[in-house]
This record gives structure tokens, sequence and C-alpha cells, in this order.
């Protein structure tokens, strides 16, 4: 009871600077959670947006990375090979699409096209998918949109939709949103974005397989036999952005590390001058009868005490940021960027403690070896 | 029983060699002692000798046959938890606990139960006549008020020694003399009391006086059998 009276009335004993000091760990921790708060974001977008595929494998072009929304690379002789290979390896469906992508740098001028075969539609590529208006099948002059982009850009049915001088299509179904890329993309015959692009190519194949097949044993034989191309699991997918991700973290916990340090030297000034401001006092506790230990762990425990707090605030403000950052990205675009993930709080508080652990050594150190003739001779 | 044994203490200031304590030696019996001595005669020095504070340049202090300097810091910290108590002419207290907590202070240290050290802590602040002010911070208390708390602390763990250095040194005769009555009677109930001061009539109510000059014992002065 006493040393907790002690540190606590302590720090109380001198106001304003504890607060300013508390301030500098809350910021220091709010940033961090910030910052890591958008790789966990990241994480967790993707594995809920990669579980709303309905195909297990996608199939791209050897030179592209991961999501394969780029220029239309395969030729379209390889669905036949595909196709081909469909009864060897237990292949169900394989559907082509064309990807093409008019953005801006406002989320909300951006335009995602995918383009299907006649006869698919967005169901059969993300089963969750459900319809608000109109129907499914884009059919030969029409568009499907999702429900983001319906409700930012007011495309409601009958509308046209001019992606090119030669190519308009008319809006005939709109999604339910859903929340996540697929209420932000437009759904559009697949001869129309070839059109544009003046291609035959396609962007991907996207590839579905028997129940009793394994995903990541089809795409590695898919790569062995055919040429030129990737054949990708959400695994490999997960793997790949695991490593971008992870790559990021670092850099962006490098970032918030010089706050730490600087939160770090905030709490190690502070206690260093309470130090010496009770030089006096510890040296009575010495003449009592206490221990250096005693002494030491007293002042770590300040330390401490400053570095937890400020901690857990500064955890409650990270989420709070990361909070805002979610409603504006949830209105644009249609994802949660950013999430503080239990792993990331524990995270957050451990850094905090080791922070005051480490800021109050120095100061601790100096307390326990004042020495009691020294302390008693000064008022 | 504590014993000072040829004790020496030097201190170098630059050139000169200061000698703080200069051959002395004493078995310091129960009741009430009293050490006098001008301003410089090494009073001060000679009491952190005695608790541990510091160690001697030469010579050395015995608890109960136990050589002091022979210990670890930590090791003279415990034995002062246990042996002794202390009252300081000033800055007596911990500033951020209250009268009851102060006193409860080197019971939390021999690790005496909360509850415990509450009820002891509150009976010892009434001994003194303070039970009324238990909750109140030191800055709220007069000079005397702060004493007496400082002998109810030092009373706490019911220590065989009490040093005071110079304990009425800043107060009124009349809060001094409560104070002094408080340690005399410690002295009454059989505890060795060392008081260092350089009030001479102060020091007429001890059993025996040092006078202490230039570092060394001039000579004892037994009180006469009628005032002991
Ligand atoms: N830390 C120190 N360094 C140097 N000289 C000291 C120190 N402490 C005390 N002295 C000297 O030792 C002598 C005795 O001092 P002190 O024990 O404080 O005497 P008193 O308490 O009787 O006034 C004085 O001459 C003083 O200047
Ligand atoms: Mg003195």
């Amino acid at each position: 009871m006493e040393v907790l009276a002690l540190v606590y009335r302590n720090l109380r004993a001198r106001p304003i600077r504890s607060i300013l000091t508390l301030l500098g760990i809350v910021v220091a921790t709010a940033s961090m959670v910030l910052f890591l708060s958008f790789g966990e974001g990241l994480r967790k977008a993707l594995g809920a947006e990669l579980s709303k595929v309905g195909p297990a494998i996608l199939v791209i072009s050897e030179g592209s990375e991961a999501f394969g929304a780029g220029y239309p690379e395969l030729p379209p002789e390889l669905l036949g090979h595909i196709k081909a290979l469909a009864p060897e390896l237990g292949i169900t469906r394989a559907i082509p699409t064309a990807v093409f992508a008019r953005g801006g740098f406002d989320p909300a001028s951006s335009f995602i096209f995918q383009g299907l075969p006649a006869g698919v539609t967005a169901q059969d590529l993300y089963p969750n998918v459900r319809l608000a208006a109109g129907r499914l099948d884009p059919g030969q002059q029409g568009a499907v949109v999702g429900g983001g982009i319906a409700e930012r850009n007011n495309l409601g049915l009958g509308k046209t939709l001019r992606l090119s001088p030669q190519v308009s299509l008319e809006v005939v179904g709109v999604l339910e949103r859903s929340g996540g890329l697929t209420d932000s993309f437009i759904y559009v015959p697949i001869t129309a974005i070839q059109t544009i692009l003046n291609t035959q190519n396609y962007s991907s194949i996207l590839v579905s397989i028997g129940p009793d097949q394994s995903a990541e044993r089809v795409a590695r034989a898919l790569e062995a036999r055919l040429e030129g191309i990737k054949a990708q699991t959400t695994g490999d997918v997960m793997r790949f952005a695991e490593r971008a991700v992870r790559i990021s973290d670092l850099v962006r916990f490098g970032i918030s590390l010089v706050a730490l340090i600087v939160g770090g030297l905030l709490v190690a000034n502070t206690v260093m001058m309470s130090v010496y401001e009770r030089i006096r006092e510890f040296g009575l506790m010495r003449a009592l009868g206490a221990k250096r230990r005693f002494i030491f762990g007293l002042v770590l425990l300040e330390a401490l005490l400053l570095g937890v707090v400020g901690g857990l605030l500064g955890l409650g403000l990270g989420q709070a940021a990361s909070g805002l950052v979610n409603w504006y990205t949830l209105r644009e675009v249609g994802l949660a960027l950013s999430a503080v993930t239990f792993r990331l709080a524990s995270f957050a508080l451990l850094v905090a403690v080791v922070l005051g652990l480490l800021a109050g050594f120095l100061p601790a150190r100096t307390a326990s070896r004042i020495r009691v003739v020294e302390a008693l001779g000064r008022v | 029983m504590l014993e000072a044994l040829d004790l020496h203490k030097h201190y170098h200031q630059g050139e000169i060699d200061v000698v703080a304590v200069n051959h002395f030696t004493y078995a310091f019996p129960p009741g009430l002692t009293a050490i006098v001595g001008p301003s410089g005669s090494g009073k001060t020095t000679l009491l952190n000798l005695l608790a541990g504070f510091d160690v001697p340049s030469r010579g050395e202090v015995r608890l109960d046959g136990q050589p002091l300097s022979r210990l670890s810091e930590d090791a003279r910290a415990e034995l002062r938890l246990r042996y002794m108590g202390f009252v300081f002419q000033q800055w007596n207290l911990i500033p951020t606990l209250t009268a009851l907590e102060n006193v409860a202070f080197p019971l939390m240290l021999a690790g005496v139960t909360p509850k415990e050290r509450v009820n002891r802590a509150r009976h010892l602040l009434e001994t003194v006549g303070l039970g009324q002010r238990a909750a109140h911070l030191p800055s709220k208390l007069s000079g005397g008020e702060q004493q007496r708390v400082a002998i109810a602390r030092a009373l706490a763990l019911n220590p065989p020694i009490l040093f005071a250095d110079e304990p009425t040194g800043n107060l009124d005769s009349a809060s001094g003399a409560r104070v002094v009555d408080l340690l005399l009677h410690q002295a009454q109930e059989g505890r060795t009391v060392i008081l260092v001061t350089h009030d001479l009539e102060l020091a007429r109510k001890a059993a025996r006086i040092l006078h202490l000059r230039d570092g060394k014992l001039l000579r004892v002065e037994e009180a006469s059998l009628e005032r002991a």
C-alpha cells in the first residue's frame, strides 16, 4: 500500500510534469498502434476478400504480380489448354476474365471493370454477391454494378456507362453492398473490355476444382504443364501478401520507434529529475532501513506506471484513430484498412512496459546508490 | 549493547586532513546518554558511524559484539531496521505519506501485514498524543508534531536503540520539552537512547553526558543518583 501510494502520490505531487510526460507516451504509443494497425487491417481485409472468391485457383501470366489485375496478357488458346487438362486434374470450371481499371487519385472516381464471358455472372466468381435490383447477367450490352459504386456515383438501372467512344453499356443490375472490394467492381461482358483494349487476351483465368482436389497440387500441376503462366491459390496470395505486409510493418515500426524513443527519454528525464529532487527522501528511507533493492524498485515502478498508463491511454487513442481511418476508407473504398487486433494491442502494451522499464533503469540505479550521509546532509 | 572501539574518521578537504572523530571508545549502556560539544566537534559524524550510515577510517562499532563495518550496506540497513530508531533535527518524514503511513513505513519494510501495520501505527501515534492527526500529511503538522511522529516511527519495530540528532533544534521550548520527555520515557523503559545536542540544559536530563571536543571524548559526566 505505501509503495504504490508513494509512487502515485509522487507523480500526483507534480501534476503538470507527470501529465506532460504521460502525453509523450500516449502519443508515441498511439502513433505506433495506428501505424501498425494498417498492416493488421491489410491482413484482415485480404483474408476477407480472398474468402469471398469462389474459384480456388487464379491463373495469370508469369510476369505479373500477385493479384493479376493488369493488362490482359494470357493468350486465348490457354483456356483450351486448361480445359483439355480438366478431366485429368479434376478441374470443374475455368472462367476467363479481363480487367480494365480507370483510375483517379480520388477513390470515388476510380472504376474497376471486370469482364465476364457470356453466361457467367458475378455470383460465379464471388458466391456471396446478392442482387439488389435488375438482373445478375450483364448479357451482350449490359453492366452489373457493385453496391458501393452504384451509391457513390448514382448508377441506377437504365443509366449509361461510356467506357470509350465506341463502347457504351447500360446498367441492367445493381448488387447489394457487401463490404469489400467487390462493392467497387463493375461487371461487364468480356468482349467489351477486349474491344476497348484491342486484344483477344485474358487478364486471368479463374479455375474451380472438385471438392476432393487440393488447390495447391492442381496449381503446381498447371504451372508444370503450361508455359508462361503462374497459378496462384489463396494460400499463395496470402503468403505473398504476408511478406510484403511484414516488410512494411517493419518500416512503419521503425518510424514509430522515433516517437517511442522520444517518449522513453521523456520518462527517463522526468523520473531522473524527481530522483534528484528526492535525494533527501531516499537517504531517509535508507537510514530507516530500506535496502537498495527497495529504492530501485520504487523508482522503477514510477517509470513503469508512466509507461503502463501512457501505453493504455495511447492504445485507446490509437484505436480511436484507427476507427476514424476505417470510417473514411469504408465510405470511400468499402474496406476497413486499419485494424487494432488483440496481438497488436498486446504488442503495444508490451512496448510501453519495456519502454517504462528501460527509461526507469538509470534513475532507479542512481537513486539506489544514494549514500545516507550525503543525502541526510542536504536540506 | 552498542560499543565504539577506538573510532577514527578522517575527511580529506583538498590538502587538509580533517579528523572529525578521534580515538573514540565508549560502550553505551541502556538509558539516556547525551553527547554534547560545540558545533564542529564531531557529534554528527560520530552518530553516522554508530548508526552504520558511514564506515570509520579506523576502529569499529560493535552491536552485540558484531562489527558493523564488516557488513554490507544492505546488511547494515537491515540491522538499523531491527535494532535502531532515528529522530533527526528536521526533514524526518516522507512528505508524500501521511503521519500514519510514515509510522507504518518501517513496519512495511519489515514485512508486517497491512492490517497489523495500521493497527500498530495507530496505537503508536496515540502514545505520542497524535491519534487525531493520523491522516495528515507532514506539511500539515507543526514542527513538534512532526518530531513526535518521528518518535512514533522510531519505536515502530520496538528497537533497543534510539538515536536523536538535535531533535529539538528547530522547536520552541514547550514542544521541545515534550519531545525530550518522550525520549526520556523510552530511556526509562530500558532502551539505549543516544541524544546528540549542543544544548547543555537539555543534556542535564540524561543519565550521563559525553563531552566531545575536536572529535575526542573529553570526559564522561555521570548524573547524580537522585536525578537518574
Ligand atoms: N563530509 C564531510 N567532508 C569533510 N569534512 C566534514 C564532513 N562532515 C563533517 N566534516 C567535518 O568534520 C568535523 C565534524 O563535523 P560534524 O560531525 O558535523 O560536527 P557537529 O555535528 O558536532 O557539528 C567538522 O570540522 C566538519 O567540517
Ligand atoms: Mg551536527
